[in-house]
């Protein structure tokens, strides 16, 4: 859980980060700054092209190289690595310090080498790990994300697995090194929803056995409701709100939140419109003036348009940037629907 | 409400096996179902239980090694008339599950949505080709002029759009979506959602849709039909399988359902399904219509003890 009294592990400040495709420049990360604390599960929501995947490659250096951190930091353990050029720079945080799991088991696996080859390969390229040591570690970690039989299972191949196991096995291939910092992008979005709930129980029983701290990229709001400690809500490049997932669910305070959880099918009544966010995202290429949703937002005010709103403190840990937290603003409230969330699941 | 008279459309014993000999494998084991006029028919079940096949052996595109299907009172599979087939392949239509890969990225929108026009109505003019193409963009919410346009210049909702535009232009009936959202963003969803319930509306449409994802099932299918390795398990009104789940299957998909509501969403405890749960040795199971409308797979044994549960609950 989190303790705001805590250092964080990874502190993000005032991060830029631009990409040029042919000539032109696109703002993809705006002015993001993120605490993440030991131990939490975070995770990121937004729609597709608001930045998430972005933002966390940047911890791993990932980004594709015509983007660049244009501006802020990065720091984790006393380093700052937005200023990491270098490979071998990026080889003592990528995998050790911080690993990634990502959406698509098949693409992600050598389909020419045995899982256990797979796992040995990990281990001793981070840990040094060779031979019966080697075997008997890929043998706990199989064990450890809950494949039976690991023995015989470390000798198949990945065609022999099931999507659901080949994703167990990408997690085991990440925690091979023992990182400190989980990155999950997407990683149940390829699967059908059985199998996701196992997953999403398994990455949130690692966290917490092995004292790992997690981020979560998703933009299914049911699976972040079952994994996060804390929620982030993205849109067009910047954190709009972050809090603890009740407050985020229960309480959300920026009008994008409030449109991203009106359009939950499960709000819905048969027979009748489900609430949908008109218009489509700001186009990154293009400098953005005041709130990024306010073209949007159906009850947006003249501020919105005029200037970027600061971060509004709720609670000690939830806060939002919008203008409707400033005391001179007008009482707007939530759509009514949303109070029909706390009693989803009753 | 769906009017309970003639099923327009009938699935009856469907089998569709793949390969040959020692590679044969069946994908359907024997699905039976009725789907009736204007309503939306949900089928769910697990990665590779059978689902895209039995949409596409409906549409003709994989045949039956079984069975039959019924169409508005003509038997649609197997060998039929050229004429038959022409009007079935108008009158039956599928949106697919991906729309990223889903649409020929080489072609123009306007070829991509009157492509199914060449073989049906092969005689119309160019201009009433174009009319068409422009009714059935305007008609999913996107601009006439998009027709000029390649897919890569497009969302994935727009693009899921041009996928309904294709279908549309067809004027069908009965529309197969095979997973039409899953590859969409929570925003887009409610779009497309919305615009598929105003065209069944408006159209008279009816649907079979294919999920794996019940909540969202739940709001728009009037029945559901759940499919466990090519078998169908259960199969009822959309509220009285979420109140009364009698298979084992059910339940277990069910239970898997993430909850957008952090207070409930951890406390669900998770079933998993074990098929041996079931001693099929001696008393092998039936298709049973346990309570009116509600039929589920199981022997003699099991289904006395449906029966029993659901009049325990239906006590006060
Ligand atoms: N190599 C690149 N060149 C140019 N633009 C890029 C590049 N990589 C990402 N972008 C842009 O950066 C923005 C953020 O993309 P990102 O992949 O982080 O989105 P996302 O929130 O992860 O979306 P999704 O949910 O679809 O994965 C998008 O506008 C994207 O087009
Ligand atoms: N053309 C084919 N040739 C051989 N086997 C096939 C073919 N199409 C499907 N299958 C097999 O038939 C079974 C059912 O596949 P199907 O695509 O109908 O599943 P599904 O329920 O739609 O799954 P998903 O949720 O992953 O889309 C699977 O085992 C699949 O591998
Ligand atoms: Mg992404
Ligand atoms: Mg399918």
């Amino acid at each position: 859980m989190t303790d705001n009294h805590e250092q964080p592990v990874l502190q993000v400040e005032h991060l830029d980060i631009k990409f040029n495709l042919r000539g032109k420049v696109l703002h993809a990360i705006r002015d993001v700054s993120l605490e993440l604390y030991e131990g939490e599960t975070l995770a990121i929501v937004g729609e597709s092209g608001s930045g998430k995947s972005v933002l966390t490659k940047a911890f791993m250096g990932l980004n594709d190289s015509n983007g660049w951190v244009d501006h802020g930091s990065i720091l984790y353990q006393g380093h700052d690595l937005a200023r990491y050029t270098t490979e071998k720079e990026w080889l003592t945080i990528r995998g050790r310090e911080i690993a990634m799991v990502l959406q698509d088991p098949m693409t992600s696996l050598n389909p020419l080498k045995t899982i256990g080859a797979q796992i040995e390969e990990a281990l001793r390229l981070h840990q040094g790990l060779r031979g019966a040591a080697a075997r008997q570690r890929t043998v706990e970690l199989l064990n450890d994300v809950g494949i039976t039989e690991p023995d015989r299972r470390r000798r198949q191949y990945p065609h022999e697995f099931s999507g659901g196991m080949r994703q167990r096995v990408i997690i085991a291939i990440a925690l091979a090194c023992r990182p400190r910092i989980l990155i999950c992008d997407e990683p149940t979005t390829a699967l059908d929803v059985t199998i996701q709930a196992q997953i999403i129980r398994l990455i949130y029983d690692l966290v917490h056995r092995l004292h790992l701290t997690a981020i979560y990229i998703t933009h299914d709001l049911g699976v972040v409701a079952n994994v996060a400690d804390r929620v982030a809500v993205m849109y067009a490049g910047d954190i709009v709100e972050i809090g603890t997932s009740r407050e985020v669910f229960y309480s959300p305070a920026h009008p994008y939140t409030w449109a991203l959880l009106s359009s939950l099918p499960q709000l819905g009544k048969k027979g009748e419109e489900l609430y949908t966010i008109r218009g489509t995202p700001p186009n990154l290429y293009h400098h953005i003036t005041g709130d990024a949703f306010a073209p949007r937002n159906p009850n947006a005010l003249k501020a919105d348009f005029i200037e970027r709103p600061p971060f509004f403190d709720i609670t000690p840990t939830h806060k939002a940037r919008t203008w409707l937290l400033d005391e001179r603003a007008p009482d707007i409230r939530p759509p009514q629907v949303l109070s029909r969330i706390q009693s989803l699941g009753q | 409400m769906p009017e309970k008279l003639e099923p327009f459309v009938s699935v009856r014993d469907m089998h569709v096996t793949f390969g040959e000999r020692r590679h044969r494998f069946e994908a359907v084991r024997g699905v039976s179902f009725d789907i009736f006029r204007g309503e939306t028919f949900g089928l769910v079940g697990e990665s590779g239980s059978g689902k895209t096949t039995i949409g596409r052996a409906i549409l003709r595109i994989y045949p039956l090694s079984a069975g039959e299907v019924i169409f508005d009172g003509e038997r649609i599979s197997g060998k039929i008339s050229s004429a038959l087939d022409r009007r079935v392949t108008q009158r039956i239509q599928m949106i697919f599950q991906d729309p990223m890969a889903s649409l020929n990225e080489r072609a123009k929108v306007d070829y991509i949505v009157s492509e199914g026009l060449y073989n049906v109505a092969r005689g119309i003019s160019r201009e009433e080709r174009e009319r068409r193409v422009a009714d059935a963009l305007s008609e999913v919410g996107l601009l006439p002029e998009f027709a000029s346009r390649f897919p890569h210049e497009f969302s994935g909702g727009q693009r899921q759009r041009i996928g309904i535009a294709r279908a549309l232009i067809m004027e069908p009936e009965f529309i197969v979506a095979d997973e039409p959202i899953s590859a969409l963003d929570v925003s887009i969803r409610a779009q497309v959602l919305n615009l598929m319930a105003a065209l069944q509306k408006k159209r008279r449409l009816t649907y079979l849709f294919i999920s794996h994802d019940l909540s969202v099932m739940r709001f728009i299918c009037d029945r559901i039909a759940v499919i466990h390795l090519g078998r169908l398990v259960e199969l009822s009104e959309t509220e009285e399988l979420f109140r009364h789940p009698l298979h084992p299957y059910t339940r277990a998909l069910l239970s898997a359902i993430p909850q957008p509501s952090p207070d409930y969403a951890r406390s669900g405890e998770l079933i998993a399904y074990d098929p041996s749960v079931h001693d099929y040795r001696t008393d092998p199971p039936a298709w049973t219509e346990l309570t009116p409308g509600h039929f589920v797979l199981g022997n003699q044994k099991e289904c006395d003890a449906y029966r029993k549960e659901i009049e325990g609950s239906a006590k006060p």
